[in-house]
């Protein structure tokens, strides 16, 4: 009885207003369709159906899922010590770029390549947040700017290397790096479809990311998160935290962009973050910063994603408000202590009224 | 000759420099009542958005540029509405609230923009403002064509930037701003509405967030693109933070990455052998080097991005 009780008490905290934010964030975007003369019912069934519709449609929701989860991973690391890290779409460009550099230039066995590749992606990511993170540490700089505008830079610099140094010679001038050697590309794991060994590995990220926030370390992160004067106090070195902090965070961003070029892409090719870093940031926020609701919410997304696309191919609606959904789930889910205030409220004044 | 070539490049390198720091210095200059009231709004790309947007339909459905301003002013204002929501009344984190103010203009924008026009093969387009010759100043030379050679906007801000100093230096309305911003409790215990004047900042930066995404759409171009603000928004916070929250210094600061980004210009139409893409990235980079050659002395409001509750100490 008491068991049963804890099990709904459980599903009323974590799942139950997730499932109301993602209700709320429909709802104004079904108002936003009406006003457009669109019918919701038809735009949402066909989201629905596109993403879940056949085995491949499912398998290119799980090749999504993949880089989302790992990268909101990421994201969560760096908000749950409260550093802002806006960049994860900089920080996976430059995992991806390590790892295209690695694949392309090292000439050895696959399974040598792969491992090797990885680090390099976890390296590049976290150099360039690591960047952001001494910049907090040492000079007070608002990550949230300087990750930011790293994003562009990394966007420009991917531009220009796949232009100029890294240009696949064999391919009449087209802006992409010459297509990774089979050996070097991710397995298969369901044949007839694309999905790859990715979403395994990012199962196996989540299950790390549930034990890391056991650990001393993941403790002392959230210890500087949640007040850093007292993480002061307890001989917590706070500016080194703060940069482990961004180097674990982006590092995991990069190994997102790892997985994008040697399972999904096999090449370098502009924009290849296509945008994941803030639909990250949304998912990391959905998820409540916990392992398992980012692996559930990044599961969600992927589906949008996905259907997003067919919506726009045959309903004609345009891809942009899957966008809108995502700001709007934000807004929703820090609005929520509206709806326990007015609670707190209401039990305040039963409260009173009964000592009165 | 050579004289001359280097005269006119400098002519439209410095005219350049102005032309491009409007759209980051009316943001900015919102912005500062915004972060003196002590919120930080990191969602002015969002607004932004919106705001290059509605001037553009505005003017496109309407034929008149002024009705574009309007609406840009409007749209912005009810945007800001959103921000201060979650930042004062929710208390909810800035930071949070920014990205989710800028992921939801970024989507709105580009989605009511699709909605608006659909998929055309030319984007529509209308007359955009046009340069303003003052007379007999115009035809001074080198500086006429360097300051007096603008469209209306670009004078418009810069009267605004005077008009911004006043208001936060010499009226009561700026005292109470910086009182909000510095000590909440105190200002409290005067009789200030902490709520009220915080929700004004908001919507004040709301309305320059709107017409620096107009500038961009109906005053430098003349049609709307996905994303045309292009870290503008974010740009303009930092310039905040490096002119201390000072308009006639944000001035500076804007005029600062306008050169910037007049300057990747100019290299790459006379094209100097530098990749365009290390010199797109320019402003990006100036942005970081900027704010880290400021922020640690820099002196924040004291009550910066910290909710008020009475309740509360």
């Amino acid at each position: 009885m008491l068991k049963e009780n804890g099990i709904v008490k459980g599903f009323c905290h974590s799942v139950l207003p997730a499932v109301v934010t993602i209700a709320l964030a429909f709802g104004v975007s079904a108002l936003l369709l009406l006003f457009s003369s669109h019918s919701p019912i038809e735009a949402f069934s066909t989201l629905l159906t596109s993403a879940f519709g056949s085995p491949s449609r499912i398998a290119e929701v799980l090749i999504k899922t993949a880089p989302l989860m790992v990268m909101a991973l990421g994201i969560s690391v760096a908000f749950k010590s409260q550093v802002w890290n806006i960049g994860g779409d900089g920080q996976f460009t430059l995992g991806a770029i390590f790892a295209a550099f690695v694949a392309l230039n090292l000439n050895l066995p696959g399974f040598i390549v792969l491992p090797v590749s990885f680090l390099a992606a976890f390296l590049g990511g976290a150099l360039w947040g690591g960047l952001a993170g001494y910049l907090r540490a040492k000079f007070n700089a608002n990550e949230v700017i300087t990750t930011l505008m790293l994003n562009y830079v990394a966007s420009y610099l991917l531009s220009w290397l796949i232009r100029y140094p890294m240009i696949d010679p064999d391919g009449h001038g087209f802006p992409q790096t010459s297509l990774l050697a089979q050996q070097y590309q991710l397995p298969i794991i369901l044949s007839g479809t694309r999905l790859h060994v990715g979403i395994l590995i990012a199962l196996m990220i989540v299950l790390l990311g549930y034990l890391f926030w056991r650990s001393s370390l993941g403790f002392r992160i959230d210890l500087v998160g949640e007040n850093e004067e007292a993480a002061k106090y307890c001989g917590i070195n706070v500016s080194k935290t703060i940069i482990l902090t961004m180097v674990i965070s982006a590092g995991l961003c990069g190994v997102a962009g790892w997985g994008e070029v040697v399972g999904v892409q096999y090449r370098l090719l502009d924009n290849i973050s296509s945008g994941y870093g803030n639909l990250a940031i949304v998912i990391a926020l959905l998820g409540n910063l916990n392992p398992f609701g980012i692996a559930v919410s990044s599961f969600f997304f992927a589906a949008l994603l996905v259907g997003g696309n067919t919506m726009q191919l045959m309903e004609g609606i345009p891809f942009s408000l899957i966008t809108v959904i995502q700001g709007l789930v934000i807004v929703f889910v820090i609005s929520r202590v509206v709806y326990t205030q007015w609670r707190d409220n209401v039990a305040n004044r039963h409260f009173n009224r009964g000592a009165r | 000759m050579q004289t001359d070539i280097l005269t006119v490049g400098l002519v439209s390198l410095l005219a350049g420099a102005i032309r491009m720091s409007i759209p980051i210095l009316l943001p900015a200059l919102g912005e500062i009542f915004t972060q003196r009231s002590g919120i930080l709004n990191l969602g002015l790309e969002g607004i932004m958005l919106m705001g290059a947007l509605a001037g553009f339909g505005g003017t496109f459905f309407t034929q008149n540029l002024w009705f574009g301003l309007l609406a840009a002013v409007i749209t912005g204002i009810t945007f800001s509405l959103i921000m201060g929501f979650l930042s004062i009344t929710v208390k909810a984190n800035q930071v949070i609230a920014g990205t989710a103010l800028t992921i939801l203009g970024t989507g709105l924008s580009t989605f009511l923009f699709r909605e608006m026009f659909g998929i055309q093969k030319l984007p529509p387009q209308i007359e955009s403002f046009a340069p303003l010759q003052i007379p007999f100043l115009s035809d001074i030379p080198f500086l006429g064509p360097v300051l007096f050679n603008h469209n209306i906007m670009v004078y418009l801000t810069l009267l605004l930037v005077v008009c911004s100093a006043f208001v936060l230096e010499k009226t009561p309305f700026g005292l109470q701003v910086r009182a909000v911003g510095e000590n909440p409790r105190a200002a409290d215990s005067k009789g200030i509405n902490v709520t009220l004047v915080r929700y004004l900042c908001v919507m004040i930066g709301g309305a320059f967030a709107g017409l620096g995404g107009a500038f961009l759409s109906i005053g430098f171009m003349n049609t709307f693109l996905d994303g045309m603000v292009a870290g503008r928004g974010f740009i303009a916070v930092a310039v905040v933070i490096f002119a201390r929250w000072n308009p006639y210094r944000a001035l500076g600061a804007a005029l600062l990455f306008g050169g910037a980004s007049a300057l990747q210009m100019r290299l790459q139409a006379i094209g100097v052998p530098i990749p365009h893409q290390f010199l797109l990235a320019l402003p990006y980079v100036l942005t970081i080097l900027v704010l880290l050659s400021v922020s640690k002395k820099a002196e924040f409001p004291a009550a910066y991005t910290l909710p008020y509750s009475r309740s509360e100490r």
